[in-house]
């Protein structure tokens, strides 16, 4: 059965669904469009299921040609780093959906582009043909763009196209090397061009190329990510774009961007990776403290939490170019939990923002007072963030700490100063906004949150503690498919990944009160 | 081969007579309309069976040549080819025609008894050209080329009354005569040469330089090179292209759909039937011109529709830098041909809906467009809103729009042949694009709107529908269309 090509089709299938719905029925399309994203959720739980561990194999892998003369398949596939996004993607849609109950205007083309949205970032994840793979990077702009133009706050129409602008751009080189690559695996095995990602392992590249076409791929995923210095539409689209919008933004649509690091970057063009990861590392450290840093004087709380994103990107980008087999699988760890968490932050700040219309730190103080389940719920997502021991952030965090260690040990500890940081602008954004006499009387008489506010934030708390507390199981999928990648990079350059000593000796003196990760990376 | 053939020149025949019918019926049935609507239509769907049925018969027998005229030395030479490339020319020529035809008959609707003309200079015009892609015949292309021209002159100039349309029809007249004549003298330079005229059949141009190596190029340079200027300001390529924007806003909206897509198509057809089917042998010489004048049409066609204030002139400029991609497909020879027409094909119907649009908002017989015309369009006419902004994907290349697929074909040949700059430059283009057809797209969604209700009429919602289908379809499932025009070589 072809699971993934269904998983793919079924978001659109859900948005001609609501586009079919009457127009005198209004009431229908948020429940309708709510029950079209829960199948993809249940595909993506059963892929999670029936995927093997400790397997590097490309999983569900299935292959359709479609231009012959031309090279290019619908071949998709997943192995265990795409497989936690899609399951993230498939998790965050629904929630997000749920979450936009407050859209009033046009509220059918919004959940049409909701589910469109869904397919094109369901199909980055997992294309393993660079054409397909481009063809779904670049449909997801054409929702985004429409849902912060549509939707967002005032300064929309600036913030959307700067969003397009800069996505695109690094779009141009994406699609430039792309085509380059094509040809040039077309020409080494005697046909016109080919873009399955497998073939192209196999092309011999000379170091120019492979530097040139490093670059050419590196500034599309550089501006994803945001990596410093191309974040500056990050703050901008967060803010501005409808609260859906940022969860979607900062959950799943920044992830492509690292995905494409590890996926693609690494393991196409290992020796221009090994040769510029020292380069790119320092801008990942540059991100981590300075998206911190600004962070901390944000008058704007949804800009606050979306410079945080540039930080904790920082640390992806760090892990990745570390080069080793737990930055690596740190970093995919923490794809996922900042997609949690941040997501959670976005929603949490969403919520307030119906009741006040504000989002202000100065206009609020002794919100705990009014709301404290809230306030409960704000400080511990604030915690998962920053990345406190048992929760999932921590385990992210750390891990690429640890393996960033070997390879970069100054860029590590100045890394470790963002931990510190994070912590400074969540909690003092909290005790601004929660703690304290209530001082705007707008806030006195607010609802605490409801029924189903709570059942959006629910899911993400569940899993942002799993993962905090018994991270094993996720390791065990990501750790034998980042293992691969390293084992390319060692067999094509003469670079060595560093070890620690003894898989014990990891045990030991890294892991203590959530130990359950004994054999970390070491399959 | 038999010279009594009729298939290989159906598509003219039954032009011509549509338009004679049309004026006859003009004349004797009196002035109307619901007389002319039928022929018209019949004889665009006509010519496009007609192509099929070429394109049945190629398939079969692998076509051929026609009228050749064995008394005269020099002329002895066939007149008409029918292969692939021209059987597909026809069908797309008249499902063009037709939905053009389509998109302006609120235009004929308003010229009333001056409709008649209107009419049969369109068909007319079509007819022309699909000669320029059916012979293999210099001269004869020159003919099909003037044919066209002198129709679109006519209709640029159509609303007499108008300044605008009048000063359209001057510009494009002055500078279409003085393009055509560059490249008359470009085709008398190659034949003095080579001393053929002709690109297939005995003493070709192709026999010519299997036969021969020319050791002082001057005078076929400078042939070659008159032939490209000539068509290169025929599809607006840039630096030729200071025409277009002006002749688009002025010409009336209702007419100028049929000029940009039909002169787009004709002209990449016979740039290709001559350079890739006749001067393949030079490709050296010429390519690289060719990927100079491409770059810089994308260029300098994505950078002025940057600053464009009016829909019609971002059009025209956005068709400055489509010529460009064309272009870049032409440098890969005979690979490109395949890319050209799927790129042509789809932008032929794109060019259409927009002008049908420009037309349906503004008025037919309309010159300027402010792209403030079309704010909150999504509001006030759902329909036209959101297939504008359809067709504003497709032109812009986004992906699942069938300007993506296009594009990124027409880039993998430019690479395959080794211009890689050229690819370079086309994606930053494109990507520089995005910006102006997003700003109509956002225009299109601004939720102030300050206009009335906009109510299309039947035709016009047609042709702007099945555009938007085209862009759609092919950019979703684009496998079919590339899968027809493989086999839609010159020979």
């Amino acid at each position: 059965m072809p699971v993934l090509s269904i998983l793919i089709a079924l978001p659109v299938i859900g948005a001609i669904v609501v586009a079919l719905l009457p127009t005198r029925r209004q009431e229908l399309v948020y429940p309708v469009a709510l029950a079209m994203s829960i199948p993809p959720l249940a595909v993506a739980l059963y892929m999670l299921w029936n995927f093997v561990p400790r397997d590097a194999s490309f999983q569900f892998a299935e292959s359709v040609v479609l231009v012959e003369s031309f090279g290019i398949s619908w071949s998709l596939a997943v192995d265990g780093i795409s497989l936690f996004m899609v399951v993230l993607t498939a998790l965050l849609f629904p929630i997000s959906i749920a979450a936009s109950r407050s859209i009033t205007d046009r509220v059918k083309t919004y959940m049409v582009l909701m589910l469109i949205l869904e397919t094109g970032v369901l199909g980055v994840f997992l294309s393993l043909d660079l054409f397909v793979f481009f063809a779904f990077f670049e449909v997801v702009l054409i929702p985004m763009y429409m849902l912060i133009s549509m939707w967002g706050s005032e300064n929309r129409a600036y913030a959307s196209l700067k969003f397009v602008l800069f996505t695109a751009v690094g779009s141009a080189f994406l699609l430039a090397s792309i085509v380059a690559l094509g040809v040039m695996t077309g020409s080494q095995m005697g046909t016109f061009a080919n873009f399955d990602f497998r073939n192209m392992l196999q092309a011999d590249l000379s170091s120019t190329a492979q530097l040139a076409l490093f670059a050419g791929f590196g500034i599309a995923f550089a501006i994803k990510v945001p990596l410093f210095p191309f974040h500056t539409w990050l703050p901008d689209a967060h803010t501005e774009a409808p609260t859906a919008g940022s969860v979607i933004l900062a959950g799943v649509l920044l992830k492509m961007g690292t995905y494409g690091f590890l996926r693609f970057n690494l393991t196409l063009f290992p020796e221009a990776a090994v040769d510029l990861a020292v380069p790119l590392a320092v801008l990942g450290v540059i991100g981590i403290v300075y998206g911190a840093a600004v962070a901390i004087v944000q008058p704007d709380i949804k800009r606050l939490v979306a410079y945080s994103s540039v930080s904790h990107m920082g640390f992806v980008v760090l892990g990745t170019f570390a080069l080793t087999t737990q930055g690596l699988s740190g970093s995919v760890v923490t794809m996922i939990s900042h997609g949690l968490t941040t997501s959670a932050l976005f929603l949490l700040i969403g919520m307030i923002y119906e009741r006040t219309h504000t989002r202000k730190i100065a206009d609020y103080g002794g919100l705990a007072k009014v709301m404290p389940v809230y306030a409960g719920i704000f400080l511990f997502s604030a915690f998962a963030s920053a990345g406190l021991p048992g929760l999932s952030g921590f385990i992210g965090e750390f891990t690429i700490l640890i393996g960033s260690y070997l390879t970069l040990p100054v860029l590590t500890i100045i890394a470790a100063f963002g931990v510190i940081l994070a912590a400074i602008y969540l909690l003092w954004a909290y005790e601004r906004v929660f703690t304290g006499p209530v001082t705007n009387p707008k806030l006195e008489g607010l609802k605490d949150l409801g029924f189903r506010e709570l059942a959006i934030l629910v899911p993400l708390i569940v899993l942002i503690i799993g993962i905090g507390v018994y991270p094993k199981p996720v390791f065990d999928r990501i750790d034998s498919s980042v293992g691969i990648i390293l084992d390319r990079i060692e067999a094509t350059t003469d670079f060595e990944v560093p070890e620690y000593g003894t898989p014990d000796g990891v045990v030991e003196l890294h892991y203590d009160a959530e130990g359950d990760h004994e054999d970390g990376g070491d399959h | 081969m038999n010279n009594a053939a009729f298939l290989p020149v159906a598509f003219e025949v039954i032009q011509l007579v549509g338009a004679l019918l049309v004026l006859l019926v003009a004349v004797v049935a009196g002035k109307q309309r619901k007389f002319w609507a039928p022929i018209a239509g019949v004889a665009f769907l006509a010519s496009a069976a007609a192509g099929l049925f070429q394109w049945i018969e190629v398939a079969e027998t692998g076509g051929g040549f026609f009228f050749s005229t064995p008394d005269l030395r020099i002329m002895r030479s066939p007149m008409v080819v029918m292969d692939g490339f021209s059987a597909f020319a026809a069908i797309l020529l008249g499902l063009v025609g037709f939905v053009a035809l389509l998109g302006s008959w609120d235009l004929v609707k308003v010229l009333g008894g001056r409709a008649a003309e209107f009419v049969a200079l369109t068909l007319l015009a079509v007819a022309g050209l699909h000669m320029m892609t059916m012979t293999p015949n210099l001269v004869v292309i020159f003919i099909g080329l003037e044919t066209a021209s002198i129709s679109f002159y006519v209709l640029a100039g159509f609303i007499r009354q108008s300044r605008e349309s009048d000063e359209s029809a001057l510009k494009y007249f002055l500078l279409g005569s003085l393009a055509s004549a560059m490249f008359l003298y470009g085709v008398a330079l190659a034949f003095g040469a080579t001393g053929s005229l002709t690109i297939y059949g005995a003493n070709s141009i192709r026999d010519f330089f299997s036969l021969h190596i020319i050791t002082e190029p001057g005078i076929l340079l400078a042939g070659l090179a008159l032939m490209l200027v000539g068509l290169f300001f025929k599809v607006s390529a840039a630096p030729f292209h200071q025409w277009a924007p002006d002749v688009y806003q002025g010409a009336p909206s209702g007419a100028v759909g049929l000029m940009a897509a039909g002169v787009k198509v004709a002209g990449f057809a016979a740039l290709t039937r001559i350079f890739v089917g006749g001067f393949i042998s030079q490709i050296d010489t010429w390519a690289p011109i060719v990927a100079v004048v491409a770059a810089l049409s994308m260029v300098v066609g994505t950078t002025m529709a940057l600053v464009q204030k009016d829909l019609k002139r971002l059009l025209a400029y956005s068709g400055v830098a489509h010529a460009g991609y064309l272009l870049a497909t032409l440098v890969g020879g005979m690979e490109g041909v395949p890319p050209m027409w799927f790129y042509v094909s789809t932008y032929a119907f794109m060019i259409i809906g927009a002008f049908t649009v420009v037309s349906v908002v503004r008025g037919p017989t309309s010159s300027d467009a402010p792209i403030d015309a079309f704010k909150g369009l999504a509001n006030r006419s759902p329909e036209m809103g959101w297939l504008l902004a359809i067709i504003m994907f497709g032109m812009s290349g986004m992906p699942f729009f069938a300007g993506f697929v296009g594009k990124v074909f027409a880039f993998v040949v430019a690479g395959e042949a080794g211009y890689l700059w050229l690819v370079v430059v086309g994606t930053l283009t494109t990507v520089i694009g995005f910006a102006f057809y997003l700003r109509v797209v956002s225009t299109i969604f601004a939720s102030d709107d300050d206009g009335d209700d906009i109510e299309p009429s039947m035709s016009a919602r047609f042709a702007v529908i099945i555009s938007a289908v085209v862009t759609l379809f092919f950019g979703i499932v684009p496998w079919p269309l590339l899968d027809v025009v493989r086999d839609a070589l010159p020979l």
